[in-house]
């Protein structure tokens, strides 16, 4: 058989038309819009932002529904739903009148009645909202747009509270939706934020889709930090889950998606080298690592042992383990976090580059520590927490203590810390955490702050003195005396050692050059604002 | 026939009741709270326990396992206890992207399988089938997610011919549908093309040492006419059973294949329920998993009497 220059060439049309099909079915396919913004974000698994404290949902939150008052790149409340506000000579009645132009996604305009049961739901698991339904005597309407907050005694951070960003932020809902305990989920996704849930395109686990609110109303000021005018820039934002962080990173390198929340740290050199993709932090603050001891059993509910801990620990060491890139590590010695409003410098000669593995060894034995067994929560699907847990279970045992792991995942990790048992029935001794470097500003709304034994977060600390300044939080009016509280209740907790600190870090997030005007803010990824350049 | 399918059937549901209960009382007495996973990591044990409550998670566990198979028993697969949407609306979802990735690579793999088999058995010792050696090595050995990486990199990031990942319905278009597909497909086929390949080519060399081939041969019959429709008849059943096997193995290949490329599948559903603790979306979707596994069992012992009519139930 012989094969001709015609065969050839007939072989080679049709091979390159065959080659090029996929090519072209993907152009029709591709999301050309440049209206149109791709976000790998976590799994969105619940959707309602008071029934949950995860960021997350806080983020959808912050898409769909809106705040009465925001925080600024400050940390300062400007207010946002709320038009004008007042506070009464005696500082005991709270009057708020809603702003013009709000609506909900249904079409029905936002009511004070709304607010009011907004607040009433949040109240019942917020610690700060608690705070403020504990010290209320009434909250209600005064007519359509108008509602009041009277107060038994005053409450001089009322509006901070109200502009807090810890999750479950105050989200305005629907008087129907927020009518349902705040133990009951509400699934109806109807804000009046600046984008619409679009529910027909929900596929949890999959993608959520949200779609400019074209009806709403933004404030007038410039955007500045979360407060000011929430514009929206794009048409649509998908969140797309993306469970394998080296699929997310391609989907990102071919312009599949413009946006990934949390990219893998061993690949932050491959983004840095490509020139359409960038990293960014946006939370500057970023997280603290804390380490948690079980105050109920030994050694732990000795305070020797505690201090000897917190004399044992290398910062650096840990956070090389944790986070190798040192442009996005650092140490971390005050309990209200690294740059918060109140952080403080107030006792911290216990901190010490490398730590001092003598003094705790001595602190152990004053202790009078005899070889119990201590059991280490190690969440294996957390990576940096599981390197961390290893590393902390390899240096007690270098100063003689009998550091055990109990490998699990997370969700293992969120059962077993709640038991208050000794180590033999289930119990544990130590597990690592992590908490927004912004909430431990405010001691009333992290737990991890708290420290009334049985009341307190896992671990349990107790210790009355600094439980009785941190009641004052609530009575203090300005900055500068919540300074001078903080700066008396920090020595306490490192003398008792509510907790041990083992750094802080920034994950810093990437995208694709052409998506630009993020806002950089802690807690809270907004969508509003942002814009896409076409590809 | 009637009977052995009706007494097949039966068994199904025994099987799907057995899968119930092990799975029901493995997930209760495995460690991790949904509600503690729910509440969020800096959440306090109020609302933890609050969330505990309402979710019928402090009921006793035998009142749990009876609610769950009173509402199974009408219909009712639960709702997820992190969605708070319907189990059967969540898999409906995901039913579309993991069957048609499965049939895909069921259609890919017995094709060039069964003809890679029979062209290595009729030339064994040749090229082709010293070829089939090193591809079945390969395709057995290294891992679908190592296939999946190869394979975005080269024809997604390099050369832009194909998206890296996601899923299109088939209602957007059939070519978007199938570009999404290529992929995936590709990667989860090369170890079962492999398998298909291997017994194929075993069975086939059994049969073509059979004295009637010899004589099919000595009669002037064509090589297509020997191979086709003496031999690969003949060599079916054992074929079949793999094929059968290949169908079961799918369904976990399948959860690796949905992770790499992101398909939102039934796999990815019950990989991200078990690490959330979602009870019902675990329970409903292991149940149909097992039932659809007897009957893909069944299907294939009845494809038997087509092949061989001497087999007969």
């Amino acid at each position: 058989m012989t094969v001709s220059r015609r065969d050839l060439i007939k072989v080679g049309l049709v091979t390159g038309t065959a080659l090029s099909i996929p090519s072209v079915l993907r152009a029709q396919t591709s999301p050309a819009s440049a209206r149109t913004v791709h976000m790998v974000k976590g799994d969105l698994r619940v959707f309602d932002p008071i029934w949950t404290a995860t960021n997350i949902t806080a983020d959808h939150g912050a898409a769909i529904y809106d705040t009465l008052f925001s925080l600024d790149s400050k940390f300062m409340p400007r207010p946002q739903m709320v038009g004008k506000w007042g506070v009464s000579d005696d500082k005991k009645t709270y009057t708020f009148e809603l702003r013009e132009g709000l609506s909900w996604h249904d079409g029905t305009p936002v009511t004070a009645a709304d607010c009011v049961a907004s607040i009433r739901r949040w109240g019942q698991v917020h610690p700060g909202g608690q705070l403020i339904m504990a010290r209320a005597s009434d909250i209600s309407t005064k007519d359509g747009k108008t509602f009041t907050i009277a107060l038994k005694e005053s409450l001089g951070i009322l509006i901070d509270i109200l502009a807090d960003l810890t999750p479950p932020c105050l989200f305005i809902m629907r008087e129907k939706d927020a009518n349902r305990p705040a133990t009951e989920q509400v699934t109806t996704n109807i804000g009046s934020g600046p984008f619409r849930f679009n529910e027909a395109l929900a596929k949890p686990g999959a993608s959520i889709t949200y779609d400019r609110n074209e009806k709403y109303v933004p404030r007038k000021e410039p955007t500045e930090g979360l407060a000011g005018g929430k514009v929206v820039n794009v048409d649509r934002v998908i969140w797309d889950v993306i469970a394998d962080q080296q699929t997310a990173m391609a989907a990102l390198q071919a312009g599949e998606v413009d946006y990934v929340e949390s990219p893998p740290a061993d690949l932050f050199s491959v983004i840095e080298g490509d020139l359409n993709l960038a990293l960014q932090v946006l939370d500057k603050q970023g997280w603290d690592v804390v380490l948690r001891m079980n105050f109920l059993h030994p050694p732990f509910n000795n305070i020797k042992a505690r201090q000897g801990v917190l004399h044992l620990i290398d910062q650096e060491a840990f956070m090389r383990i944790m986070y190798p890139d040192p442009k996005y590590v650092d140490t971390v010695t005050s309990i209200f976090g690294k740059d918060t409003l109140v952080s403080n410098e107030e006792d911290t000669g216990w901190y010490k580059k490398g730590g001092d593995p003598e003094k705790a060894k001595q602190l152990f034995k004053e202790a009078g520590y005899a070889g119990e067994k201590v059991v280490i929560l190690d969440p294996t699907d957390w990576r940096e927490s599981d390197n961390a847990s290893q590393f902390l279970a390899a240096e007690l045992r270098k100063i003689g203590i009998n550091a055990e792991l109990a490998p699990m995942d997370w969700g293992g990790l969120t059962a077993r810390r709640a038991k208050k048992d000794p180590v033999e029935n289930g119990g544990w001794s130590m597990f690592i955490t992590a908490e927004f470097d912004y909430s431990l500003g405010n001691p009333l709304a992290s737990p991890l702050l708290l420290a009334n034994g049985d009341d307190a977060w896992y671990g349990w600390p107790k210790n009355d003195e600094y439980e009785a300044l941190r009641a004052k939080w609530a009575d203090v009016a300005t900055l500068d005396e919540r300074k001078a509280l903080a700066r008396k209740m920090q020595p306490i907790w490192w003398d008792f050692v509510g907790d041990v600190r083992l750094g802080t870090y920034v994950s810093p997030v990437a995208h694709r050059k052409s998506l630009t005007d993020l806002i950089g803010m802690p807690q809270i990824v907004p969508m509003w604002n942002m814009r896409k350049a076409s590809a | 026939m009637a009977a052995y399918i009706l007494r097949r059937l039966v068994s199904a549901i025994a099987v799907m009741v057995m899968v119930g209960i092990f799975v029901f009382l493995l997930l209760r007495m495995a460690p991790g709270d949904p509600a503690a996973i729910i509440a969020g990591k800096s959440a306090t044990a109020d609302m933890i326990a609050g969330i505990r409550e309402k979710l019928g998670l402090n009921d006793p566990m035998p009142v749990q396992f009876m609610h769950w198979v009173r509402d199974m028993l009408g219909g009712d697969f639960g709702t997820s206890i992190f969605a708070g949407r319907p189990v059967l609306d969540l898999m409906s979802q995901r039913l579309e992207p993991t069957l048609s990735l499965s049939m895909l690579t069921m259609i890919l793999s017995v094709t060039v399988g069964v003809s890679f088999g029979i062209l290595a058995a009729w030339r064994t010792g040749g090229l082709i089938d010293r070829l089939l050696a090193v591809f079945s090595a390969f395709g057995y050995s290294v891992p679908v997610f190592v296939i999946g990486y190869f394979l975005i990199y080269f024809f997604a990031i390099r050369t832009h011919w194909l998206p890296v990942q996601g899923y299109l319905p088939i209602e957007s278009g059939l070519g978007p549908w199938f570009v999404h597909l290529v992929l995936p497909t590709v990667a989860l086929s090369l170890g079962f093309i492999a398998f298909i390949a291997r017994v194929t080519r075993a069975s086939m060399l059994e049969v073509l040492s059979e004295d009637y081939i010899r004589t099919a041969a000595a009669k002037g019959a064509s090589s297509y006419a020997m191979l086709i429709h003496h031999a690969l008849k003949n060599a079916g059943v054992p074929i079949l059973t793999v094929i059968g096997i290949s169908f079961a193995y799918l369904i976990g290949g399948v959860v690796l294949t949905e992770t790499v490329f992101n398909i939102p599948g039934i796999g990815r559903l019950v990989v991200d329920a078990i690490s959330n603790r979602d009870y019902p979306i675990i329970q409903s979707v292991l149940i149909v998993t097992s039932g659809l596994y007897v009957l893909i069992n069944l299907t294939v012992d009845l494809a038997y009497t087509l092949i061989d009519p001497r087999i007969r139930y």
